[in-house]
């Protein structure tokens, strides 16, 4: 491995902010028109109601909730790489985080929309924050869908100012040599970044002081989303293993996404040289370990279920994921999610990038098959019999479900092209500490 | 002035808020809102507070008084008369729907003749009435028979006005043909053969202790539905010998088998070989049985030769259950025999209907549950013979004018009898129908009669009983009474005979209503006065038990009755097409009311679609499943219906719902000795049409897969299992002054689905449609659970659960509702906020009795079916949660009454639409807070029961288990 030098690196990071090429902005119109057409589809819903989608009694919830809290998993390892890595000094997280960070933000924003859309009447979904009113209504504490509100919005805001700190001191250095309206983007993004050794000493303690911050909410963020489920009494729902369960799949399709990112991004912006095996191989292992932590709940979820009596319906609500109707989504996700990972034990398979890139795929498939698992075969197999109905979601829900991803890459598309996808200045730190570790002497100059 | 700079001066400004305010108040869309649609309101109406009528219901040959709630002007509920013997206050589910025939989109709003091009177009009354007295009066010259009247049984003065008007006319009695498809015509031959009284028995139930049904479903259509249900349900609900029990015969259990303790699983024809073979054990003198009546002997000798093994043989079950149910009947006394109804009503009904008889008149149930003398036979329906006669005379070209007065030969008959091509030669057919029937399509005149709710008149179900009808609105459209057309035409006739001394129809409604104010009230020195009275209660009611008989047996008749059916035919692919009538679809003249389609079939679960039930091993046999589309024929026609497997039905026979042309093209002429139309005497051959629907299907699984959500209980354990909830986490919600509950006893619970009806109509309930319904959209607030069994492939195990919103205390719906839309009141109610609800449908998911429905879509109530909206109820609209009630608007009007005359709510007092309406009474709602409320001591009752207890929601509904006695040898 060469080490870049500070000036390579920068001019490095510089170029993928340069002309975009055709293959830029073919991917920008799929992302575009995918978005696009999921929001035409939704506004079917505005106009005449939710009878577009699939849904019915007992299956009120579907495509939407899996979406929702499959991007609210997805936002989870950005903030895992860049604040709780951070914390423990571990070095490979620096060339990767502001991608992972970038996700998290632009994933949050995917996510933070659809319990809107799914709402009856999404034009009263400010009712659900608690506001003074003179009608002097409140909204409902109990209610898991109020925590919901808090922990996304709070994850939003914590997630964005730690990005846009983080983002300070390279907006300085590309604002000192820019043009034009980027000019102006990055004066403004800069804050006033001078570099000088106050600043330096406020900004490390202020990044300090948000990756404490933020890495409490990479556990509460996706535990509050499960208690929408755990609080409930619908068998396969009902659990208290949801919390741990649901913040180790966020973390496995988060760090699966940020590989699926990293892949092809790396090829595109030609970033071989700081973005590195070493990388891959690390994410690889999180990847691993996370798939067991998952692997490890499904079983435990299955066995203890099998603990009740013969027609306990919670037995019975397991024994339809894996025989019922929904047969091949469980076994499907068992699949992506429990064997494709357990190839990353093979250093062959994870030094392969497509290798990799396929397996992480599958497990962003997976992953949502989980939440589709979760949200939907408990829902159509509930406690009376009579009731019981399978939900099959229909096109729009699927274009929404499509337009997530189109409005995710776009956003990731667009903010690749304005954020440096690589902190520059950590960057350079890490190459210094390097340096000075190996003893060698470095050009200081850039 | 000088002032221009200022620009809009004070009169300036005033002449042009005059002007805006005159432009405004001219505007078109101001001049048509009108709230209240009175010019001259009446004195006793107060907007805002419902007035009452009582009045009469016309859906069926029952005659169940009903009270109709208006509101400002507009009726919006029909329930039954508390007052009146037959209903009693109840009332079913089709007579709640006639009120949708009121506000029917479809009905005409004026008379309608048809012109050269075909089409119908308006005309004038007096065109209408002038033309039709022409063609009387051309008819009438060419002799008796020209002129010939087709009507629905009028049991009471339209009936006996239409009769006067014929005879005015000179026509002979059989010019008037009286059309029931489902009157029981055997009962009334069987009677005349056997006792010489043709008469149809009325029936005291309550007296019974064990029934048994010959496929006569007296709780869903024979001939007095709500009565008979309230009286079979006054003997169930308790444990032990007192309880009446009830056996049902035929190929198929039918709802009101579900009832039933047993099931003889006689096959298609096969009821009238079991009906022998209780006769013959019963009058056999080695066993014995005591106190038979005298001419038991006698019959027994007739009996006799009637093997066993072929009496069992011929009804397809084994002599051993015969037998079992021949010895129940011995022991437990008096008892009642019932049958045929329209599901076994074939080509020997007559016999059947004789040995049901006979076996009544041995056990000594005449004069104690079957009741002789009290048939009025005031408008006695004609036979099928007679129906037929007419037909052929019309394709012979010797009616010149048919008049069709609420009956529907094209719709309501089979097709083989070609009523169409009959319609078709007749030069001039005059309907009195409201609404679009194929009958009017090939009618030439159209005078759309009143709706019974725009009308006077009266109905006479039985000696004794005298209902009235009065109009309770305005007419709706240009229509008018079919009686008072009469009138006018004759008035019109250049005939003296036909110049009645009434030109109202009102006047002879009260001329003939003097014999029953006679007989009601002694003397009556101010008839118009009495006659008001008596509209203002519903009715002349008296006591008519001295016209009651003991008929006297014809021993030599009997002989004709006591013969051994002969061998069934069918077999190989031949399966019996065994027809049946259901609660809802009746004979087929509601076919068109929204909420009849809505609300799925009890026992299929099926809605907006007629269905075929196969036997699981017929639908493996021939590889379907429910709504693979299967193609049945007969010798009268082909039709393909979607397969709904069922294992209540015989291996051996099909099973297709009556009230539909599917049935009707399917069967073939065929008729009994009587002359009565034979419903079940078909064969069919059934295969599969290769093709798939989605079938409307409210079921998930018919099956509890061993959950017990249902309970039974037997003498040996009358106590329902229930589990121990001691344990306590948090401070339970305190209800300080009412806690509003309800008791639901499943035992008396017959499925007739008249609390659903209710429902739909106190509560705005939409009709989202046949589409909505595959979905799974269908907006019921209360739904009948039917669970055939344990286990697919288990044994049959029928069980009704009416499910709607238990008002639970540990409510799960209430904490995760982000906006608190719902929420729990202080009377213990589960109160949804509509106008809070955001829609996010968390209320549903955490509702384990999946209560809840969900507003998919803005719901329609095409007009004129939203004045049928009930005021004190809002309109959901899209996105948001709706759910029972208990009807709290219901209960805020009788807790301010209460309040206004200064008293506490008596108990009672408040019944929620579902409760008011069950005819069994199964449903008791009240003040659980008062620990000696009938509901509070239903609670406590050992059946008593909670659904899904164990997850501790804690209901506020109590279900009493079923009593399911284990059968004795």
């Amino acid at each position: 491995m060469t080490t870049p030098s500070f000036r390579s690196l920068e001019e490095t990071v510089r170029a993928t902010h340069g002309p975009p090429g055709p293959a830029y902005f073919v991917a920008l119109g799929i992302a575009g028109a995918a978005a696009a057409f999921g929001g035409w589809s939704y506004s079917l819903i505005v106009r005449e109601g939710l009878h577009w989608t699939g849904l019915e009694r007992p299956g009120m919830w579907g495509n939407l909730i899996t979406d929702f809290v499959f991007w609210v998993g997805i936002a989870h390892s950005g903030t895992l790489i860049s604040a709780v890595l951070f914390l423990f000094r571990a070095r490979f997280r620096t060339a990767i985080y502001r991608v992972a960070e970038m996700m998290t933000v632009f994933a949050v924003l995917t996510a933070g929309l659809y319990p809107i859309l799914h709402l009856g009447r999404p034009w009263f979904a400010y009712w659900l924050f608690p506001y003074p009113n003179q009608r002097e209504l409140w909204v409902n504490f109990r209610s898991p869908l109020v925590w919901d509100v808090f922990a996304i919005s709070t994850y939003l805001t914590v997630s964005t100012i730690f990005l846009f700190v983080g983002v300070a001191p390279d907006a300085a250095a590309l604002r000192d040599r820019a043009q034009g309206w980027r000019k102006r983007l990055y004066t403004l993004l800069a804050f006033g970044w001078r570099g000088t050794d106050e600043q330096w000493r406020h900004y490390t303690r202020a990044y300090l002081f948000f990756a404490a911050f933020a890495t409490p909410l990479v556990i509460s963020v996706h535990s509050v989303v499960s208690w929408d489920f755990a609080v409930s009494v619908l068998p396969g729902w009902h659990s208290t293993l949801f919390p741990p369960y649901f913040v180790a799949g966020a973390i496995l399709s988060g760090v699966a996404m940020v590989i699926t990112i990293l892949v092809p991004l790396r090829r595109a912006f030609h970033l071989e040289e700081i973005i590195t095996q070493h990388h891959f191989d690390m994410l690889s292992r999180l990847v691993l370990l996370t798939s067991a932590i998952v692997t490890y709940s499904y079983v435990t979820e299955i066995l203890l279920a099998f603990q009740g009596p013969p027609h306990d319906p919670e037995r019975s609500t397991f024994v339809y994921r894996m025989t019922g109707a929904y047969a091949p989504v469980f076994w499907l996700m068992v699949t992506c999610n429990c064997v494709g990972p357990t190839l990353l034990y093979f250093k062959a398979v994870r030094g392969r990038a497509w290798a990799l890139l396929t397996i992480c795929v599958l497990v962003n498939v997976g992953m949502w098959l989980e939440r589709f698992n979760i949200v939907v075969t408990s829902l159509a197999h509930d406690r009376l019999p009579f009731d019981w109905r399978v939900y099959v979601p229909s096109w729009v829900e699927w274009a929404m479900t499509f337009g997530a991803f189109g409005w995710f890459f776009f956003l990731l598309l667009i903010g690749l092209k304005l954020i440096p996808p690589v902190s520059i200045a950590e960057m350079k730190e890490d190459l210094a500490h390097h340096a000075d570790a190996a003893g060698a002497g470095m050009d200081h100059d850039a | 002035m000088s002032d221009d700079r200022r620009g809009l001066g004070r009169r300036t400004f005033l002449k042009a808020a005059a002007v805006a305010s005159a432009a405004a108040g001219c505007s078109p869309k101001a001049a048509t809102q009108k709230l209240i649609p009175y010019l001259i309101p009446p004195d006793e109406g107060v907007p805002g507070t419902p007035l009452f009528y009582r009045t009469v219901c016309r859906e069926c040959p029952a005659g169940c008084g009903v009270t109709a709630r208006t509101r400002e002007g507009r009726a919006v509920k029909l329930e039954g008369n508390p007052e009146d013997p037959i209903g009693r206050g109840a009332l079913c589910a089709r007579g709640q729907a006639s009120l949708q025939a009121l506000y029917h989109p479809d009905r005409f709003k004026g008379p309608m003749r048809r012109g050269p091009g075909g089409k119908l177009a308006p005309i004038t009354w007096d065109e209408a009435e002038d033309s039709l007295g022409q063609a009387l009066v051309a008819a009438r010259a060419k002799g008796p028979g020209h002129v010939r009247l087709l009507s629905r049984s009028e049991p009471g003065s339209a009936g006996a006005l239409q009769k006067a008007f014929l005879r005015s006319l000179g026509a002979r009695e059989e010019d008037r043909v009286v059309l029931e498809p489902f009157d029981p015509a055997p009962l009334r031959a069987a009677g005349e053969v056997l006792f010489g009284r043709a008469e149809l028995p009325v029936l005291d139930l309550a007296a019974a202790r064990t029934v048994v049904a010959f496929g006569a479903d007296f709780l869903e259509t024979w001939i007095s539905p709500v009565e008979y249900a309230r009286q079979f349900a006054s003997g169930r609900g308790r444990v032990g010998e007192e309880r009446t029990r009830l056996t049902w015969v035929g190929p198929r259990l039918s709802l009101t088998g579900a009832s039933a303790d047993g099931w003889l699983r006689a096959r298609a024809g096969g009821e009238l070989a079991v009906a022998l073979g209780l006769l013959r054990w019963l009058t056999d003198p080695k066993n014995a049985v005591p106190d038979l009546a005298p001419e038991a002997r006698a019959l027994f000798a007739r009996v006799e030769p009637l093997q066993a093994a072929d009496l069992a043989a011929r009804a397809g079950v084994t002599w051993a259950e015969v037998e079992r149910l021949a010895r129940e009947l011995a022991r437990r006394r008096p008892s009642a025999l019932l049958g045929p109804g329209p599901a076994s009503q074939g080509t020997r009904a007559t016999q059947l209907a004789g040995v049901v008889l006979l076996v009544n008149l041995v056990l000594g149930n005449l004069g104690r549950t079957v009741l002789y003398g009290l048939d009025p036979r005031e408008d006695v329906p004609s036979s099928f013979q007679e129906v037929e006669g007419l037909l052929a005379a019309m394709s012979a070209g010797k009616v010149d004018v048919l008049l069709v007065a609420h009956a529907d030969p094209a719709g309501a008959l089979p097709a083989a009898l070609g009523p169409e091509a009959a319609l078709g030669k007749v030069p001039l057919v005059v309907s009195f129908a409201s609404r679009p029937d194929a009958t009017t399509d090939r009618a030439h005149l159209v005078l759309p009669d009143h709706h019974t709710l725009e009308t006077f008149g009266d109905a006479v179900p039985r000696r004794g009983v005298v209902n009235t009808a009065q109009p309770v609105m305005t007419p709706l459209a240009d229509t008018r009474s079919a009686s008072q057309v009469l009138l006018e035409v004759a008035g019109k006739l250049p005939i003296e005979a036909a110049h009645f001394q009434w030109s109202d129809f009102y006047d002879y409604v009260q001329a003939r209503a003097e014999p029953y104010a006679a007989a009601a009230l002694g003397t009556v020195p101010d008839l118009a006065l009495a006659q008001r009275d008596a509209q203002q209660r519903g009715g002349w009611w008296f006591d008519a038990a001295r016209e009651r008989v003991t008929p006297s047996l014809t021993l030599a008749a009997a002989g004709a009755f006591l013969s051994l059916p002969p061998a069934p035919v069918s077999g190989g692919a031949q399966l019996d097409l065994a027809v049946f009538p259901t609660a809802l679809r009746g004979d087929g003249r509601g076919a068109d009311l929204p909420w009849l389609r809505e609300i799925p079939d009890a026992l299929s679960s099926v809605s907006w679609s007629p269905w075929l039930e196969v036997s699981p091993a017929t639908a493996a046999r021939l590889g379907v499943r429910s709504g693979d589309l299967l193609a049945v024929s007969t010798t009268a026609g082909r039709v393909e219906l979607p397969a709904y497997v069922y294992p209540g039905i015989r291996d051996d026979a099909v099973g297709l719902p009556l009230g539909g042309p599917e049935a009707l093209s399917l069967l073939p002429n065929a008729k009994d000795g009587s002359g009565a139309f034979a419903f079940a005497s078909a064969t069919a051959t059934v295969a599969r049409a290769g093709k798939r629907v989605r079938l409307p299907l409210l079921e998930g699984s018919p099956y509890q897969h061993g959950r017990a959500i249902t309970q039974t209980v037997s003498a040996t354990a009358p106590a329902a299992r229930r589990p121990d909830l001691s344990h306590v986490m948090y401070a339970e919600p305190k209800h300080p002054e009412h806690r509003w509950a309800m008791a639901i006893d499943l035992d008396r619970c017959t499925g007739c689905q008249a609390c659903v009806v209710a429902c739909f109509a106190e509560n705005n309930v939409p009709v989202m449609g046949a589409e909505a319904a595959v979905q799974g959209r269908y907006m019921g607030w209360l739904r009948i659970e039917r669970y055939l069994g344990d286990e697919p492939g288990g044994a049959l195990d029928v069980q009704l659960l009416p499910m709607l919103c238990q008002q639970c205390t540990n409510a799960p719906c209430e904490p995760v509702c982000p906006v608190y839309a719902t929420y729990h009141t202080a009377e213990g109610l589960n109160a949804q906020v509509y106008n809070r609800c955001v829609g996010t449908r968390y209320c549903s998911n955490n509702c384990p009795y999946k209560v809840r429905t969900f507003n998919w879509r803005d719901a329609k109530f095409p007009q004129p079916l939203q004045m049928q909206l009930n005021p004190d109820v809002t309109v959901r609209s899209r996105g948001v949660m709706e759910k029972c009630t208990f009807c709290v608007q219901r209960i805020r009007y009788g807790e301010n009454q209460a309040r206004d005359e200064r008293r506490p709510v008596a108990d009672g007092e408040i019944t929620p639409a579902c409760v008011q309406s069950c005819p069994a009474q199964a449903m008791v709602f009240g003040d659980a807070n008062d620990p000696s409320s009938r509901v509070s001591r239903l609670a406590r009752e050992p059946r008593g029961f909670r659904a899904l207890e164990e997850v501790n929601a804690q209901p506020a509904i109590t279900y009493l288990a079923r009593v399911k006695e284990p059968e004795q040898p």
